[in-house]
């Protein structure tokens, strides 16, 4: 339900602290709509091998690049962007070469506040507006967008606001606008707070929830409680747990498996399960939109497995 | 991986550093690493100052406070002090404070100085131009250094998407203030006062009249008043920089590059570690936070279990295999960055209560410095039945 509603949208930008596992809700997302039949595109951000090795793949570049059935993902540099741009604008070959050349606009480019930010959002809107072939269908049913970390200087969804103040007219004004009416519009674009089980994601998260409600204007759609350690004993058994471990009871349960360390590792879950709980309960309590939790993967990496599993439960969710 | 145990190497530099700069990616513990080392050196005897850049309240509070001063602020030890404690101070950096006070330090005269402070590019950009952050992390670094009432200076940097972004930070905020790069396409234009232009080059004439047109007529302004007003400064700031860089460079100071046991963070960790080999910056340790080590075992693993429910039983051994499983994983992965750098890393195990006091952080002080005892390496560490004594579990708050 809550990602049918989710998925409903057009464009969907995900947003958390940095390792909070974004990248994989968005492959577990991107993956989830693709198998309801849209064309969909998993953008990210200057992160040249999260999705790409989620979904198996080499690396993808800047071109959008198709990794299963319905599903192309494409990594933007801000940089590339810019110089797109430019190329774009200045027409002029040779021009556009000696200014993509010029030290003045690589130092400024560089360092210039929020431009890199607005040349990237400029570039998911031109894709969210990108029709294809003779019937113009939009070339993408479904954007994924995995914004930057939050947390970092002016952030990414704030950046079209504070560039519509500073450059009220010309073009880049304009296009501010543009994408402030887009961020804005809720039949076409949604946002998904991802966090996880701990402090400082959770902080961030409401923060964050904060600042786009107020400064920006845009109400989560759904929250991605990210990690989750799910209940494996019963409240009866948790107690045993603890009696056992307490009374220091030797013994095997299995081949490999001494009590001790079972109950140790089980000591472990449950502290890890009652933290889960109490930072859910807080999410939930500050941001007045659908939890998700996603259950906390012992995996190496991500595999095609692991993806199957959030798949499954972003789909029962 | 020779040489002497990175928590002695640690321990060294706590004891005779005059800065540590503690990096990685965010969400690592990189905060709560950095004030638990500014503990564990005032406890030894010396004043020590840890400057954070992290607004939450936790850190805050973990160290006795209902806030982080913007000025450095001397915090009550309370029952942790005893004769040989030196004192701990704290603050949070404020970016943006920061930066004012850059200003009105190399402004020329008051007038230079009210231009820049009201200038309305200056005031958006003076928090959020890109590496504003990590470049004023490291100017009020080189003021503390300067500040006799701290042996020790432990900087908590910003928690920066790419952990690198810290130390090219001042090269690119110096690029962008560059004026003599820049003025010769601004300030003719502003000088004349008009768009007539004579500049000097056909490619100069056309980044300006795109600037012009894409940026607009009032941002433009706004821009060549804040490079004009920079320009008296601009010296002063290349000069300050430069003495940023000495002291990053300096024996006295020491980088310990925090990560999680997860993959991207570690790879962080190492890409950073390269770059201080190649900028030639004094590299203390790695710690990585949040192990988990191996289930530990409270009695002998020989003889039946007590009768248990098979249910229960059945949980338990998948409880067991997951822990087992994740804290091999997590070896490996630590095992590659050790391997790629040449570097033993400390490893603190995941703690069983949050930190939430000084104490709590002096127990972490204690995981990281008392050092764990090396747990067997992947290849031997199986589901075996073990021969030799059960080690203790790591060490851990219970607080």
């Amino acid at each position: 339900m809550i990602v049918d509603r989710l998925l409903s949208h057009r464009l969907v930008f995900l947003s958390g602290k940095g390792g909070v596992g974004k990248s994989t809700v968005g492959a577990a997302l991107a993956v989830t709509a693709s198998r309801r039949g849209k064309r969909v595109l998993l953008v990210e951000v200057e992160a040249p091998i999260e999705a790409a090795r989620i979904l198996g793949k080499a690396p993808v570049g800047e071109r959008e690049t198709e990794v299963r059935p319905n599903l192309f993902t494409v990594n933007l540099s801000p940089q590339a962007v810019m110089d797109e741009y430019v190329r774009l604008t200045v027409k002029v070959d040779l021009l556009a070469r000696k200014i993509l050349q010029s030290p003045v606009y690589h130092r400024f480019f560089a360092a210039a506040p929020g431009l890199p930010e607005l040349m990237v959002l400029g570039k998911i809107m031109s894709l969210e507006e990108a029709k294809d072939g003779w019937s113009r269908r939009p070339r993408y049913d479904l954007i994924v967008v995995d914004a930057p970390a939050t947390g970092h200087g002016l952030a990414f969804l704030k950046v079209p606001f504070a560039a519509s103040q500073a450059i009220p007219v010309g073009p880049i004004g304009t296009n501010a606008r543009r994408m402030i009416a887009l961020l804005r519009d809720t039949r076409r674009t949604a946002l998904g707070i991802v966090a996880i089980p701990e402090e400082m994601a959770v902080v961030e998260a409401i923060e964050f929830h904060r600042m786009m409600t107020q400064d920006v204007g845009m109400k989560p759609a759904a929250v991605f409680l990210n990690a989750c350690h799910e209940a494996r004993f019963t409240s009866a058994q948790e107690t045993e747990v603890l009696r056992l471990a307490k009374a220091g009871r030797g013994g095997r349960l299995a081949r490999g498996v001494p009590l001790g360390e079972a109950l140790a590792a089980a000591r472990r879950h449950i502290r890890r399960r009652k933290l889960t709980r109490f930072y859910e309960a807080r999410l939930r309590k500050a941001i007045p939109a659908p939890t998700v939790p996603l259950p906390y993967l012992f995996r190496e990496a991500l595999d095609a497995d692991s993806l199957e599993t959030l798949a499954r439960r972003l789909e029962a969710s | 991986m020779s040489g002497p145990p990175p928590s002695e190497v640690l321990e060294a530099a706590v004891t005779d550093r005059r800065i540590l700069v503690v990096g990685g990616s965010g969400g690592v513990g990189k905060t709560t690493t950095a004030a638990a080392l500014a503990l564990r050196a005032a406890l030894s005897g010396r004043r020590v100052l840890v400057c954070t850049i992290d607004p939450s309240r936790r850190l805050a509070t973990s160290l006795g406070l209902a806030k982080l001063p913007g000025k450095p602020r001397e915090l009550d030890l309370g029952r942790l002090r005893t004769r040989r404690t030196g004192s701990l101070w704290a603050m949070m950096l404020d970016t943006k404070r920061t930066f004012d006070s850059l200003v009105e330090r190399y402004a020329g005269d008051e007038d230079a100085r009210r231009r820049i402070l009201q200038n309305t590019f200056y005031r958006q950009v003076s928090a959020a131009l890109a590496g504003s952050h990590e470049y004023m992390a490291m100017e009020k670094l080189l003021d503390l250094s300067q500040d006799d009432r701290f042996d020790l200076v432990v900087l908590d940097t910003p928690p920066t998407r790419h952990a690198l972004d810290f130390l090219e930070a001042p090269e690119r905020m110096l690029g962008f203030l560059d004026t003599s790069v820049l003025r010769w396409f601004l300030k003719p234009y502003f000088v004349a006062g008009r768009l007539t232009l004579k500049i000097a080059t056909r490619t100069g004439a056309m980044v300006f009249k795109l600037a012009d047109r894409y940026l607009g007529l009032q941002f433009l302004q706004d821009l060549s008043e804040f490079f004009l007003a920079f320009e008296g400064m601009y010296d002063g700031f290349k000069e300050r920089a430069g003495r940023v860089h000495a002291l990053l460079r300096d024996p006295s100071s020491g980088f310990v590059l925090v990560s999680s046991p997860a993959r991207p963070a570690l790879e962080e960790a190492l890409f950073f570690f390269r770059r201080l080999g190649e900028k030639e910056m004094p590299f203390v340790s790695f710690v990585v936070n949040r192990v988990h080590s191996e289930p530990a075992a409270s009695r002998g693993a020989f003889g039946p279990a007590p009768d248990l429910d098979p249910d229960f039983v059945a949980r338990l051994v998948e409880v067991h295999r997951d822990y087992h499983a994740l804290a091999r994983i997590e070896r490996r992965h630590v095992a590659r960055l050790e391997v790629d750098s040449g570097r033993t890393a400390i490893l603190v195990p995941e703690f069983e209560a949050d930190v939430h006091d000084l104490r709590g952080l002096r127990a972490v002080g204690d995981a990281i410095f008392n050092g764990e005892p090396r747990r067997p390496g992947p290849a031997e560490e199986t589901h075996a039945v073990r021969t030799g004594p059960v080690r203790k579990d790591a060490v851990r708050t219970t607080t």
